[in-house]
């Protein structure tokens, strides 16, 4: 069997944003593997542990620094990986026509991907991936096992829980809950060094992002500085109230 | 397994060379020269430390030692403790600055870096430099998986800086088969949670030697936990020895020998303290600046006053001076074990040697590194205010923690009187050309103004002024001789002035080294490089000026103070501007980084 877990670097969640030329500045930002793949990572390896044949492709899009997130994921245990490389932003959409050539090529039984992207919040890739393919598709996964062609586990909805069934090839989409994220160990990191990482040129996929970002801005946190006299309690509960439903509208 | 990640090899250099030769940047070994698996190796590391060490630190500090036991579990599966551990017994043998790395990166929590550091340095490398092959298929492999904890045991009440004069005894029993020691030692790292103690006791009360003792060996007690002003989460204990058995294949290297294992030992333990500095002055600078940036007063988020900015400033200018002579000297370490024959049989008294050669700026790392912790703690603590002096926050813990590391490892005077003795003596034993550059700056600076020198480049300016401060620093050398003689090692205070300016010479080439190799790249670090210029010649000329003062008076010491002058006339850096930059880069990253853009 062979798994595809596909990785995007972002930004660490305790970095500051910070805006330059038009973009999110990520020169000197610490950029790490997004947490919601790394999920789907960990459970390609959990599926081979657990006993099954089972061959780990871990794939990235983008410029060169991405091969830092392939290194971890072949540190943590993946067995190849292969990196498109381009310094081309690529939305969801255009992504997954990406994905999906690749896991045709690499005749993949099984995607995992995470279910949101961490740093712009599409939850588009695992669904796209899948309608490209024709496949079906099991998102917000907090549980799974695969056993002879047939995967089951259990996804999260709005109200509760559904366990499901599903025949491979499935792109399955991962959340927290998943599992615990395994740390590479040394000596993995230091066999990851002899592992492949195929170098692929965009061009050869034919791929145009058909949207394009023109514009960032990040949310600051302003203070308005506003003092109120506190000498009469009852006129600053009233000006209080009327501030937080009129200028802040925080209240209805 | 490969043996070695180090992609870049360092010039080959001897120990104490800095003071006469001068290196261009693409010899020596700079943070920005880490590999791909070395910069994967500090990830994992400071993940490792972020998620699993800080979360349980109060569980740490209030000695749950099955919190600490199991975290050193975790890090023994990680691979971390393996890295001086040779193939043949499962370990990952990589260089020295992959380990100097996961030290530094580990180190978040003074108590939790005080166990891993007393169990991977002083307790584990006796063992893997002098056990017997049966010893070390015995235990390595249990102390590299974190299975069982180490513990080194060599100080007593009376004996602690002059080690030889330990009184534990060991006589060899009747029938031949065991060694039984007697006496009492103190301030033992990791007693309460170690299973095995290397022991150091005098056979027959003479011959020096260390001893491998299980824990629960019949007539082996582990005393009360002491109570610390720091580092209280590790455990501290004396250790009693009454009648203790211990089998004769537990003894540890040759009879009478066991100085070596002592002494050779330290210098590790030396450099890597450095290492550790530099990760507790790192996480303490990113609670400072985290907090600093929250507290408002006047309407402001403190971080827009000066006088924090410049806490702030200096804090990262030493930890980017401290990483730049950190690595600069373990670099230069690995290129001498790089070149030494793996298969030889004398392999690891080679490799001992090797590091042995760097004794002088092992000794510097020690107190040079633990002065700037103190340094950064104080300032994070400041930062805070009162906030800073009541336990609710780490400022106040960070602060009691970096106390012990002037300490422990040698105390830093005994570091700077090693630091100045070492060189006197390399000179004197012609392995050092001290003396020959000694003559040639005195001459030199007796025949009047020479000309300046002159560099290109944004640290022309420091350049210049290195080249002074290294002049100096032989001058003062010089006239310290021509004063004392043979005597200058009784002369402490003065020792210890040369150690200072020794110590800010190593820091103050490998910070202008580590800059020049980036090749202009980094706005951030050239101010930080020049930010640090600034402290290091006042340091260096505050020592040399009460040198002076104490080696000579009358018509000899005016002479002297107008060479002084010539050699520290130099137009004065704005500080106060190149501070702001710095901190506005580290305010806007919240922690400490060299990558911010510095305006």
């Amino acid at each position: 069997m062979r798994i595809l877990t596909l990785v995007r670097q972002v930004m660490d969640a305790q970095e500051s944003v910070r805006i330059a030329n038009n973009a999110v500045e990520l020169d000197g930002r610490k950029l790490v593997m997004d947490t919601m793949d790394e999920y789907g990572v960990e459970e390609a390896l959990r599926l081979r542990e657990s006993g099954l044949q089972v061959d780990v492709i871990a794939v990235g899009i983008g410029p060169a620094r991405v091969e830092d997130v392939l290194r971890t994921a072949l540190a943590m245990g993946a067995d190849r990986a292969i990196h498109v490389e381009t310094d081309t932003a690529l939305d969801p959409i255009a992504l997954s026509a990406v994905i999906a050539k690749i896991a045709q090529s690499e005749t993949a039984d099984l995607i995992l991907c995470g279910g949101q992207q961490s740093d712009w919040d599409s939850q588009g890739l695992g669904a796209a991936v899948a309608e490209r393919l024709g496949w079906p598709q099991a998102t917000w996964t907090r549980a799974l096992k695969v056993e002879a062609n047939i995967a089951t586990g259990q996804h999260d909805t709005d109200d509760g829980v559904e366990s499901f069934q599903v025949q491979l090839p499935v792109v399955i989409t991962t959340q927290q809950g998943l599992n615990e994220p395994r740390y590479p160990t040394l000596p993995n990191i230091m066999k990851a060094k002899r592992k492949e990482i195929r170098k692929d040129s965009l061009d050869s996929y034919a791929v145009t992002p058909k949207v394009k970002t023109t514009g960032v801005a990040a949310q600051s946190r302003q203070r308005l500085k506003k003092i109120m006299d506190g000498k009469d309690a009852s006129a600053a509960a009233a000006q209080l109230v009327h501030s937080l439903r009129n200028e802040a509208q925080v209240i209805q | 397994m490969s043996t070695a990640v180090a992609s870049f090899i360092a010039k080959r250099t001897t120990g104490g060379s800095f003071l006469i030769e001068d290196l261009r940047p693409e010899d020596v070994f700079t943070p920005e020269d880490l590999n791909a698996e070395q910069q994967q190796i500090a990830q994992t590391t400071s993940q490792f430390a972020d998620e699993q060490i800080l979360p349980a630190i109060a569980e740490i500090e209030a000695k749950n030692f099955d919190v600490t036991r199991k975290l050193m579990k975790q890090a023994g599966d990680l691979g971390f403790m393996s890295v001086d551990v040779p193939e043949e017994y499962g370990g990952l043998e990589l260089d020295k600055i992959t380990s100097a790395l996961i030290t530094d990166k580990i180190s978040v929590s003074g108590s939790f870096s005080v166990t891993y550091s007393a169990h991977v340095g002083i307790g584990m490398l006796p063992l893997v430099w002098y056990g017997t092959p049966q010893q070390k298929e015995k235990y390595l492999s249990k102390l590299a998986s974190g299975e069982w904890i180490a513990s080194y045991a060599l100080s007593e009440a009376s004996a602690g800086s002059d080690a030889m004069n330990i009184r534990t005894r060991a006589t060899l029993s009747a029938d031949g088969a065991h060694y039984l020691l007697n006496g009492e030692k103190m301030w033992i790292s990791n007693a309460g949670m170690a299973s095995l103690f290397t022991v150091f006791a005098k056979i027959d009360g003479e011959k020096f030697t260390a001893f491998l003792i299980e824990a629960g060996t019949p007539g082996l007690t582990v005393g009360k936990e002491e109570h610390k002003l720091g580092i209280r989460g590790s455990s501290t204990c004396p250790l009693i020895l009454e009648n203790c058995q211990v089998p004769v294949e537990n003894v540890l290297g040759e009879i009478g020998k066991g100085h070596q294992i002592a002494f050779n030992i330290l210098n590790v333990g030396r450099y890597k303290l450095g290492a550790a500095a530099i990760g507790g002055a790192r996480n303490s600078l990113r609670d400072g600046v985290r907090y600093a940036k929250e507290r408002v007063a006047f309407g402001k988020p403190i971080t827009a006053f000066g006088l924090v900015q410049e806490k702030i400033a200096e804090s990262a200018a030493g930890i980017y001076a401290a990483e730049a002579v950190v690595y600069r000297v373990v670099g230069a370490i690995d290129a001498a074990l790089s070149a030494l024959d793996k298969s030889a049989p004398d392999y690891t008294q080679q490799v001992q040697k090797s590091i042995e050669e760097f004794a002088v700026e092992c000794s510097i790392l020690k107190f040079w590194a633990s002065e700037m912790l103190e340094r950064v703690v104080d300032h994070t603590l400041q930062l805070h205010g009162g906030y800073g002096y009541v336990e609710e926050f780490p400022a106040e813990r960070a602060y009691r923690d970096a106390r012990i590391n002037k300490i422990f490892e040698g105390t830093n005077e005994i570091n700077r009187m090693i630091t100045t003795g070492w060189m006197i003596k390399r000179a004197l034993q012609g392995r050092l050309a001290l003396l020959p550059a000694i003559k040639k700056v005195m001459d030199e600076v007796m025949a009047g103004p020479g000309e300046r020198n002159t560099a290109d480049g944004p640290l022309a300016e420091e350049r210049a002024i290195l080249a002074s401060a290294k002049k100096l620093g032989l001058f003062c050398a010089g006239a310290a001789s021509q004063k004392f003689g043979m005597e200058l090692g009784e002369q402490q205070e003065v020792m210890g002035m040369l150690a200072d300016m020794l110590a800010e010479i190593l820091v103050f080439e490998s910070v202008v080294l580590r800059t020049e190799k980036m090749q202009g790249r980094n706005g951030l670090a050239v101010k930080m490089a020049k930010y640090y210029a600034v402290r290091s010649f006042q340091v260096i000329t505050a020592a040399a000026e009460s040198l002076l003062g104490a080696v000579a008076e009358g018509d000899m010491l005016r002479t002297q103070l107008t060479i002084f002058r010539r050699l520290t006339k130099h137009e004065p850096t704005n500080k106060v501007a190149l501070g702001r930059a710095i901190a506005a880069a580290i305010v806007d990253a919240g922690r400490y980084t060299t990558q911010g853009s510095a305006t």
